[in-house]
């Protein structure tokens, strides 16, 4: 009976042989340029870095489900694939789904030591130029009242 | 794991049409897998999907401190380089396509094929750590480290700054001056020639310019302790850390290398306090993530190693197929870690 469900899920194992690799392989080369390719001066977004990250993470995941698929062979598994990669996948959504708070409120809640020796935002246009932020304005809206933790 | 089917005798004549033989009465189990994997590939399975919350953690968190932090340090400032961090995510591709032929050559039992593909992959594991090293000791020279007694780096150019630069010349004179006596009074022992002594020259030469610093330095503190304007006291002491290291201007490719790189990179042994605004958090979070990283590249090149005094025949497919799985996995977190440490 094992040796059945064994046989099953390795029953199809010519499926594509060494070419398959070599055109994944290529494909991550390719993407890998690709998410290089926003670090040259060619790439026309730098002055907005959100495309930049979006399409860098983007490609990443593209490159991550091409080694998911082809070279841990996940595509040619059985169903028991979903029972273990689903749950971890969720899992992990939600683990930074659950930080997303804190992304929107970390730079809103400064502990009044905290504000005093943190770094001072930098403005894009000016960084280097003029060394240094805005000055006379507090880094974050501050509500230090409450953020003595 | 394995789920049992349970025959037990049977209690009557109605279960004639059981085919399970049960030797003399005994209860006689029988097991077959849950999943249709092996007992390894499931191990490595499960352990590979704890292994996707753990760095989805430590990368989730990675990203919460980036983008609550007031400003976060541009690669340079960090002596971080996009292309070698590019080549690296090349090998560990190779790596991944290495690994995989072996597995394919293990499967077709080409034990020879299999052990060179073993073979080439631990070679390109073993470059990406020493890429690695090469990048972590480029950080430790210019004082960036993640922990303090180390780490030059300050957040910002405030007179707490100052009085580390203070500091650091102050003892950096002393040191001098004392090596100074020490071979003065060795040559005049000698009765050689102190004021030719090229030693002696190098001293002294060194000993001007921290003298010439510390004027600068008491000059920009006074300043910025006394001058009533804001914007005046601000200045004296950003110009004092623009000085030790500017800051860099530019994005990607363009951010320019060429306004002259400070102090600390001409002089090294100054190894004076830094301003690198978010340069702390920059050097805990990078160290950390490509630190896990490289324990488990690590890992990785110790199994490779035992593998290599194997048989890599049909039979062992099973376990280059595990390890190849643990191996694809890392090189899965390199993706990630790649855009969102270098070129982020």
């Amino acid at each position: 009976m094992s040796e059945h469900a064994h046989a099953a899920a390795h029953g199809h194992e010519d499926h594509g042989g060494i070419a398959k690799y070599i055109y994944v392989f290529l494909a991550l080369c390719v993407l890998t340029g690709a998410s290089f390719f926003t670090y040259s001066s060619y790439w026309p977004f730098h002055a907005q870095p959100k495309i930049g990250w979006a399409f860098m993470m983007s490609v990443s995941c593209t490159k991550a489900m091409l080694v998911i698929l082809f070279f841990m062979h996940v595509k040619y598994e059985a169903n028991w694939k979903y029972v273990l990669t689903i749950p971890a996948a969720f899992m992990s959504i939600f683990l930074i789904l659950a930080l997303v708070p804190d992304v929107g409120l970390r730079g809103h809640w400064a502990s009044e030591e905290r504000e005093l020796y943190m770094a001072e935002p930098r403005t894009p246009a000016t960084s280097g130029a003029k060394h240094g932020g805005p000055r006379g304005k507090k880094p974050t809206e501050s509500h230090t009242s409450g953020a003595s933790h | 794991m394995a789920e049992a089917l349970i025959h037990a005798p049977a209690h009557g004549a109605g279960h004639g049409s059981d085919d399970h033989g049960h030797a003399g009465g005994h209860l006689t189990l029988q097991y077959h897998p849950g999943l249709p994997i092996s007992n390894g590939k499931l191990i490595v399975w499960l352990f590979l999907s704890t292994e996707i919350m753990f760095f989805a953690g430590l990368i989730g968190t990675y990203i919460v401190l980036r983008f609550g932090a007031p400003t976060w340090p541009v690669p340079h400032e960090v002596h971080l380089s996009e292309p070698i961090g590019a080549f690296n995510t090349f090998v560990l591709i190779c790596s991944s396509v290495s690994i995989v032929l072996g597995l394919e050559s293990a499967k077709a039992n080409k034990t020879g094929a299999a052990k060179g593909w073993l073979l080439i992959t631990l070679a390109l594991g073993s470059v990406f750590l020493g890429v690695k090293m090469y990048e972590y000791n480029a950080k430790f020279q210019h004082g960036i480290y993640p922990w303090k007694p180390h780490s030059l780096i300050y957040e910002k150019a405030d007179l707490n700054y100052a009085a580390a630069v203070r500091l650091r010349l102050e003892a950096l004179e002393s040191q001098l001056q004392a090596e100074e006596t020490a071979l003065k009074t060795r040559l005049e022992d000698a009765k050689a020639s102190v004021d030719d002594n090229p030693q002696i020259k190098i001293i002294r030469d060194k000993l001007e310019l921290v003298t010439e610093e510390k004027n600068y330095e008491r000059k920009a503190e006074i300043i910025a302790a006394t001058a009533p304007d804001d914007v005046v006291r601000h200045d004296s002491l950003e110009a004092l850390a623009a000085r030790i290291m500017p800051m860099p201007t530019g994005h990607g490719a363009a951010a320019s290398h060429d306004e002259g790189g400070g102090l600390n990179e001409e002089h090294p042994w100054l190894r004076l306090p830094i301003r690198i605004p978010g340069g702390n958090m920059w050097a805990s979070t990078y160290f950390l993530l490509t630190g896990f990283h490289a324990i488990h590249v690590a890992v990785g090149l110790i199994v490779f190693t035992i593998m290599i005094f194997l048989t890599l025949n049909v039979a062992q497919a099973g376990l280059v197929e595990n390890i190849g799985l643990y191996w694809h996995f890392v090189d899965l977190v390199w993706i990630f870690l790649f855009p969102l440490l270098y070129l982020f």
